[in-house]
């Protein structure tokens, strides 16, 4: 643990309080637009085939970077407070930027109808569109802010663990790979730091490529790119950009975990070649979601289904089980902190076993792109990132004798736990059933099966969401009373 | 009417598999909670867990290593034999499907064909699938509404899909791919004579 002057715990606090409130703001917005999605699916309403893909694109685009600005900003606050000195005028730069770059996206699909989907796939954002072309060049370059941002950030947060820790090969932990004694404890939080935000400096780098490959055919557009070429470049960024997210929030599970059942959660030998395992199969990986692309050669197709395959050692026998040994006859009280890690952990799981199924190369060959790819995703980031999140923003807002005493949060979370795997639940159920994924609506399928199958569970999957966001809700109220009764009582902070 | 496909299919295979998953995964959270109440040693449950783990690392390692053996042998990739029965050219646009029989070394977007198609049952039929504009992705459904084949339709690319139809009936084409506005209308139709 370092020294933190008051000084600048006050500014590190103000930062992830802005972080904080801007993620507490947004995410029921965008939950909204998936529910307004969910009911078009489902014919209760018609928002128009356009104004669909346009709220599609801003959920997509919103949740990825929010739930990847917030788990960020989250690690950088545990970091900077705890172990390393960070630069608050570079989080508040990053704050302004990601801010910016979102606002441009408000403003290119809300005003400028860009439907062309989270992840861009190109030439969609060119070719028959629907949009008018202003939007497609400001929505390239709020996204080049965006990506500005985060690379900043990382590489700042990198460069300040390598600096204290002595060198890359230490923030890596490769010195419990040798024989000699370890002369300082590597933190567990710091070692998964860099494993998460160093691929995340690459994949930032490979988005920078693609976004200005597109603002060159934006402003001239004669030039055209390879489509396979294109096709890896954004699936690396997109995959390893959601990978990353996941990962900075296990950095406080394990850092925060401990306090609650008092066992200590040390870096070792295993832990090392575990997360530098994880380093690796995040950069291959990506490679799965190109199953479909038959021209891509052989090789990498089965290096994804590979790396898919192995990352499942790392992940469950080494952190899961970790988690395990933390809470196994711990004597823990299940506060609404420890309860979130804990389920957190389940959701990661239970989504990454649909998403290793799903990337069977034999199994994607008949679910590539329907429901299912929604259903897994969702799993680990409802289930698992935003418990993640939850967790956080509880153990943050809250002392740990408010939060021993808090019912109503735990009668919040678990409303938006159970409906939240309701809601999963029907993308699951879609999948088995082919029902394919990015449809405004199933009235164009000619197969009548098909067509009721999605509307209904489409319609069904809408009941479960607005339970959830009654959850989110009773959560909301149950941390704001408490960080108002805390204003009001200075002793309580 | 609405049906769910329970059997024989791939799909509710990985759906059961994931259930099964997702349950044991919950049984586990709901045992580490009802059990934490009775306190132990760190020393002993860490003993206790670690040997958990090595019976469960080795059902993963035998797990990932059968799983990749059986699932690894039926690749899509390679051709069910090297000269198919027929050949028949298929082009994505936004948003229409154009099917002909045959070869083609026109380029794509003045290659002509049409959203309907007739073939025959039990041949080898070998798909030269590509785009005229932007990604799409060609899946073919039976008419109970399972995907059986699927490839993506790429500009600049030409990818091969071989399937051989068992059923004679009507099969549809959808497209998998977010291409734009009429994605979910775009819709085709393979008769299997």
């Amino acid at each position: 643990m370092r020294d933190i002057d008051s000084l600048e715990l006050k500014k590190q606090k103000t930062l992830i309080t802005l972080w904080s409130f801007t993620f507490l703001i947004i995410f029921p917005i965008l939950i909204i637009l998936g529910l307004l999605m969910r009911l078009n699916q489902g014919e209760v309403i018609d928002l128009g085939i356009d104004n669909f893909y346009v709220l599609m694109t801003l959920h997509g685009l919103g949740m990825a970077g929010l739930l990847y600005s917030m788990a960020f900003g989250a690690l950088w606050y545990l970091l900077s407070t705890r172990y390393v000195r960070l630069n608050t005028q570079v989080g508040y730069f990053i704050y302004a930027a990601v801010l910016i770059g979102v606002i441009g996206i408000i403003i290119t699909t809300l005003i400028g109808k860009f439907g062309a989907g989270w992840y861009l796939l190109y030439p969609l954002p060119f070719k028959g569109t629907f949009w008018s072309s202003w939007a497609t060049g400001l929505t390239i370059i709020s996204l080049i802010i965006l990506g500005v941002a985060w690379l900043i950030g990382n590489i700042h947060v990198v460069y300040a663990l390598v600096k204290e820790y002595g060198g890359m090969s230490n923030i890596l932990g490769w010195q419990y790979l040798k024989k000699q004694a370890v002369e300082r404890e590597l933190p567990p939080i710091v070692l998964i730091a860099a494993i998460s935000l160093i691929p995340g400096i690459i994949a930032f780098l490979a988005g920078a490529v693609f976004l200005i490959m597109f603002l060159l055919q934006h402003f001239e557009p004669g030039l055209t790119f390879d489509n396979l070429l294109v096709k890896n470049l954004i699936f690396f960024f997109g995959h390893t950009l959601v990978n990353i997210t996941l990962y900075c929030c296990l950095g406080w599970v394990y850092a925060l975990l401990p306090e609650y059942t008092h066992r200590d959660w040390k870096a070792n030998k295993l832990l090392v070649y575990s997360w530098n395992a994880t380093f690796f199969f995040i950069l291959f990986a990506y490679f799965h979601h190109l199953y479909m692309d038959f021209v891509q050669p052989k090789p990498l197709q089965i290096a994804g289904q590979l790396a898919s395959y192995f990352s499942a050692i790392p992940a469950t026998a080494v952190t899961m089980f970790g988690v395990i040994s933390q809470v196994y006859r711990s004597k823990i009280r299940w506060d609404i902190v420890p309860l979130a890690f804990l389920l957190g952990v389940a959701g990661w799981a239970i989504g990454g076993f649909a998403a290793i199924v799903d990337s069977t190369i034999y199994i994607n060959k008949i679910m590539h792109n329907t429901l299912w790819v929604p259903g897994h995703f969702h799993t680990y980031m409802l289930t698992g990132v935003i418990l993640f999140l939850l967790g956080y923003l509880f153990y943050i807002g809250q002392n740990k004798e408010v939060q021993s005493k808090d019912k109503l949060s735990k009668i919040g979370f678990w409303t938006f736990l159970i409906a939240a795997h309701g809601f999963i639940a029907s993308f699951y159920a879609g999948g088995m059933n082919s029902v394919p994924r990015r449809y405004s609506d199933y009235k164009g399928i000619p197969i009548e099966s098909t067509h009721s199958i999605g509307a209904t569970l489409a319609q069904l999957s809408t009941i479960f969401i607005s339970i959830l966001l009654i959850g989110l809700f009773i959560m909301y109220i149950s941390m704001l009373s408490k960080l108002f009764k805390c204003s009001r009582d200075p002793s309580r902070t | 009417m609405i049906y769910i496909n329970i059997l024989l299919t791939i799909q509710s295979y990985a759906g059961i598999v994931s259930f099964i998953a997702g349950a044991m995964i919950v049984a586990v959270v709901a045992f580490l909670i009802l059990t934490s109440k009775n306190g132990e040693e760190k020393a002993t449950a860490k003993k206790k867990v670690y040997k958990t783990r090595d019976r469960y690392f080795a059902v993963l390692i035998t797990c990932i290593i059968v799983g990749l053996f059986y699932s690894l042998r039926a690749l899509p990739y390679s051709p069910i034999n090297s000269s198919p029965d027929q050949e028949v050219t298929i082009v994505a646009m936004q948003w229409a499907w154009k099917m002909a029989p045959g070869r083609t070394d026109k380029a794509p977007s003045d290659f002509q064909g049409n959203n309907e198609i007739t073939l025959e049952s039990n041949k080898h039929i070998r798909f030269l699938v590509t785009s005229a504009d932007v990604n799409h992705n060609f899946a073919i459904y039976n008419n109970a509404g399972v995907i059986v084949a699927q490839t993506q339709a790429m500009p600049g690319y030409q990818n091969e899909l071989d399937y051989i139809f068992k059923d004679k009936g009507e099969y549809h084409v959808l497209c998998l791919e977010y291409c734009g506005l009429a994605h979910g209308f775009m819709v085709g139709t393979i008769h299997v004579k």
